[in-house]
């Protein structure tokens, strides 16, 4: 590779190598598209609030389409409908989002007390049982709340509540503020779990022993010692919960839109059915802007309180067990208790709601296999055949397990190719901006992300064409959401990899592409497959990112099943998402079982 | 053939200069070493050599081609320079097994499948590994991970071996071994070697000759007897040998110098007048007889160590030590008289720290 030019100069020079040195070429390649994909999206998006839009002139007479106006905005945050469109569903945002995460942190903190703290019994089976709310489809909960909760006032069949007790439930309990809070609740405690738990592990019980020496008693301890020092990670859990749950598109507009009640994600859906769609582009942005406040706080508190709390350990680090003496199976019935009631109930009533002939009418003579296996009856559920002759829902599993791999495929090649070039060219601003570009999908909540590309490829741009409704704009968008996560496992697993390993390859003479084919991807492959069964389990139940571009010759699971609710065919809902659950679920165990037998392995060899 | 030209080398980390203009004549066929404490460059100016790093000024010529040129903006990949080496924590593919390993090289330079079976047998066999050849390097001793390294180094049959520190992670008793065998190997192959260590007992055994380096920049180019018995300046005086030299700084005019606790005769005329005498432990003669030679010292301190015992002496505030054989007997508190050989002196100037010898001796 030897370079002879007459140009002087450092930069020439430089620049002269770099076009020269494949890895940097890839840089340049992948920061482009990724500019393209990521930064340029969120630009269309905002420049179209400003701009007057096609069909303008319907809204107002001084519409020039093309032209830069502040009318949508000044229409959302201070028109005659800016209490319907902006702070109502605001509002409602605001307090399902706190009241949620409240719930969320409490359950997910006392849970991991007594996981990680406690003598309780039984850890092994309660700890994915634990975590399984979060692992299905959001979905999933609001719909098993609305077969126990349906409330004949809003039309369709009664409920269980309504069947076993002869009353109909109040509106609060369901619809509105209240199920849509617990629902959330349910689906994310075991997020603030993981992160309590983690900080809990870091605790060094000689801490609390010296506290024991000095006379205190275990609640106080709990006050005194404990709770501080998890306090750093506690608060940072509650403002990232608070970030997850305001993007939240399924489960409030299953559980809100029968009662006109709104959030601003489920808004942004309403506007753009009504046509309404710069309207509904100021809502995405005002929805990213809660989403970075949220996400900037909890940096910000993290940065300034870890230090502070950082825990000496090392040498000497003990964690023992707090004994719950007579209380250990007593505690262990009420988590087992709520486990089983939020993890596994849950889908219980789904398959049983999925094998009702009339739903809401509860008895033996009603069960049927219809939805599952039957042939298409005009009679029920207005022709629609069961889950196995359903060509639709045939179509829908196939793309979804299409897209899923697709992606997860893509998203882990090209997070280990980031990954790559930000842990070995970490002196590179450019690799350091390609780490960033890479890492910022995480901060949009993800249906003002899919409301982006709904505007990016809505017609040909250059060389680009007009992307929406192919499956191909699905892939892209599903790649693109997961980068941040499968960028992250690359680095994990590039960093674990010696740089001396490569440099012995290229001592022997070996090529950029053969040492990362024949060193990198070998090392790196245990990492790499468990962070694609991540992304192939996430793309599969995911329904808020491309709602908004699903057209019927794209559909999937998730979004039949959405379409589904919305035309009231519980049944097959429900028959739906249990088919996502048990792909997720499925996936998961294997993810397990890699993690387990695979990866133990390579660990060993590495070592 | 596989002579290297190192010139005027220069390598900086943002403010820090970790190579400073660098010059090196290495012959071919030679088993250099290079030598220092941590931080000195020593591995810096061997990945430089390797391509690993790219230097910021200078030049790098092996045999007649230009393998770096800063002016000529000449920089060759690693895999270009015709080059083996082996690299302190083996960097053995973990993925791989043992024969894998060894074969990469053969496979990036696309040698036929007969010739590379031939060759792998030939170099497995000779280091005593065909019997593990497919084993993975996580099976391995620590000893027997070193010989794939190594194993993979000869497969390719390179002019040039790179080695940096390829010792440091073996035991005491292993590292003999591997030293004898490692020398063996080299001169068999007849490659010129580089050797980056910062284990003299290693750079004196195995090289033919030794560059002490300090801060970025090279302090002496000398045979290992040459580098013990006549070192350049204080630095390498100080740095070679164990226990260390006795540095002792003195004034005088002619051939005595004295510190006012000791007073010295070196034999001739050194041009200065502040000057640091080196001497190390086995040129003190000591005596019990109190009528002997030199002068009078209390024995501070007598720390047996097996063939040998190192004394610590004392006059006045200074303080200098001795070896002596293990069969001499002293006790603390004793009085000996102590005289230092005089052919045997290291005289250095106070001020520049640099050795003044009957040759160079011009007042500055």
């Amino acid at each position: 590779m030897s370079f002879i030019s007459t140009s002087s100069g450092n930069f020439s020079n430089r620049f002269g190598r770099a076009m020269r040195d494949p890895v940097s070429l890839v840089m340049l390649l992948l920061l482009a598209v990724l500019a393209y994909l990521v930064a340029w999206p969120f630009i269309q998006l905002v420049i179209n609030t400003l701009t007057w839009g096609e069909g303008s002139r319907r809204i107002s007479r001084e519409a020039v389409p093309g032209e830069f106006t502040w009318f949508y905005w000044l229409q959302v945050t201070a028109g005659p409908i800016s209490g319907k469109m902006l702070y109502g569903p605001l509002m409602n945002t605001l307090i399902t989002g706190i009241v949620s995460t409240v719930l969320a942190l409490i359950a997910g903190g006392t849970l991991a007390w007594c996981v990680v703290r406690s003598d309780m019994p039984g850890k092994r089976w309660l700890q994915p049982i634990l975590t399984l709310p979060y692992i299905l489809p959001s979905f999933a909960v609001a719909l098993a709340w609305e077969t126990v909760f349906r409330s004949p006032k809003v039309g369709g069949q009664p409920g269980l509540y309504e069947a076993f007790l002869g009353a109909a439930p109040p509106e609060w309990l369901s619809y509105g503020v209240v199920p849509i809070s617990i629902t959330l609740a349910i689906h994310y405690f075991p997020f603030a779990y993981l992160l309590v738990a983690g900080a809990l592990a870091t605790i060094d019980s000689q801490m609390e022993e010296s506290a024991l020496i000095s006379g205190a008693g275990k609640l106080t301890i709990l006050r005194r010692i404990t709770f501080p020092v998890v306090a750093p990670a506690f608060v940072a859990a509650l403002i990232l919960t608070f970030g997850k749950t305001i993007g939240q598109f399924a489960l409030p507009f299953l559980l809100g839109a029968p009662t006109q009640f709104h959030t601003v994600a489920t808004m942004i859906y309403a506007n753009l059915a009504l046509g309404l769609d710069s309207m509904a582009y100021v809502l995405a942005v005002v929805l990213i802007a809660m989403s970075l406040l949220s996400i900037w706080l909890s940096n910000r508190f993290i940065k300034k309180k870890s230090g502070r709390f950082e825990t000496i350990s090392g040498k000497g680090f003990r964690s023992r067990e707090i004994a719950l003496g007579n209380w250990r199976w007593f505690v262990f019935g009420v988590v087992a208790l709520f486990g089983f009631t939020v993890g596994i109930l849950p889908l219980i009533l789904l398959g049983a709601q999925s094998v009702m002939l009339i739903d809401g009418f509860y008895g033996l003579e009603n069960l049927t296999s219809h939805f599952w296996i039957g042939k298409s009856n005009p009679d029920i559920a207005g022709g629609e055949p069961g889950v196995v002759h359903n060509k639709i829902i045939l179509g829908a599993t196939w793309n979804t397990l299409k897209l899923a791999f697709l992606s997860a495929v893509i998203a882990s090649i090209i997070g280990i190719v980031i990954a790559y070039i930000a842990v070995r060219r970490a002196s590179n601003p450019l690799a350091v901006l390609l780490d960033q570009i890479a890492f910022i999908p995480f901060l949009f909540p993800t249906i003002a992300f899919g409301a982006m590309y709904l505007t990016l490829f809505a017609e040909p741009v250059g060389p680009i064409p007009a992307l929406y409704g192919t499956f191909t704009l699905l892939v892209v968008i599903s790649v693109v959401s997961r980068l941040p996560y499968s960028v992250k496992t690359g680095i994990t697993a590039v960093t674990q990899i010696g740089q001396e390993l490569e440099e012995a390859a290229e001592v022997a003479g070996a090529s950029w592409g053969r040492r990362f084919r024949k060193i990198i991807m070998p090392l790196a492959s245990s990492g790499i497959m468990s962070g694609m069964m991540v992304s192939f389990v996430g793309v599969m139940r995911e329904l808020s990112l491309i709602i908004l571009l699903i057209t019927p010759a794209t559909r999937v699971l998730m979004t039949a099943g959405f379409g589904y609710a919305e035309e009231g065919l519980t049944q097959l809902t429900n028959a739906l998402v249990l088919i996502v659950a048990l792909l997720t679920i499925a996936g998961e165990l294997i993810l397990w079982k890699i993690g387990k037998g695979r990866m133990a392995r390579l660990r060993e060899k590495q070592s | 053939m596989a002579k290297i030209s190192i010139r005027n080398l220069t390598k900086r980390y943002g403010d820090m200069t970790a190579l400073n203009t660098v010059s090196l004549e290495i012959d071919n066929g030679e088993f250099l070493v290079l030598l220092g404490p941590s931080g000195c460059g020593k591995t810096t100016l061997l990945r430089c050599l390797a391509g690993l790093e790219t230097p910021d000024e200078g030049e790098i010529i092996i045999g007649d081609e230009v393998i770096y040129s800063s002016e000529q903006k000449i920089m060759q990949p690693p895999g270009k320079r015709n080059l083996g080496m082996v690299f302190q924590s083996y960097a053995l593919w973990p993925h791989m097994t043992v024969r894998d390993n060894v074969k990469f090289g053969l496979d990036v330079l696309k040698t036929p499948k007969a010739a590379s079976d031939r060759q792998l047998d030939e170099v497995l066999t000779k280091l005593g590994m065909d019997h593990l050849s497919e084993r993975y390097p996580s099976e391995l001793s620590g000893g027997q991970q070193q010989r794939v390294a190594l194993a993979r180094l000869l497969a390719t049959k390179p002019p040039i071996f790179l080695m940096d520190e390829p010792l440091s992670n073996l035991d005491a008793r292993l590292r003999m071994d591997m030293r004898v065998e490692l020398k063996r190997f080299q001169s068999e192959a007849g490659a010129t070697t580089v050797y980056v260590t910062h284990d003299q007992t290693e750079a004196m055994t195995m090289s033919t000759r030794v560059v002490v380096m300090k801060n970025g920049e090279i302090q002496q180019v000398s045979p290992p007897g040459e580098l013990y018995k006549q070192p350049q300046n204080t630095f390498v005086a100080d740095f070679i040998g164990m226990p260390r030299i006795n540095l002792v700084e003195l004034q005088g005019k002619g051939q005595v110098f004295s510190n006012g606790d000791i007073t010295v005769d070196v034999g001739w005329h050194p041009k200065a007048k502040n000057v640091v005498l080196g001497s190390r432990p086995e040129d003190l003669t000591i005596s019990p007889d109190l009528n002997a030679v030199g002068e009078t010292y209390t024995v501070m301190a007598v720390l047996p160590n097996g063939p040998e015992t190192i004394i610590q002496l004392q006059k006045g505030k200074t303080v200098v030590i001795g070896r002596v054989g293990h069969d001499s007997i002293f006790e603390s508190g004793q009085e000996v008289r102590v005289a230092y050989t005089q052919a045997a002196l290291n005289v250095y100037d106070a001020d520049t720290q640099a050795l003044i010898s009957p040759h160079n001796n011009v007042q500055n």
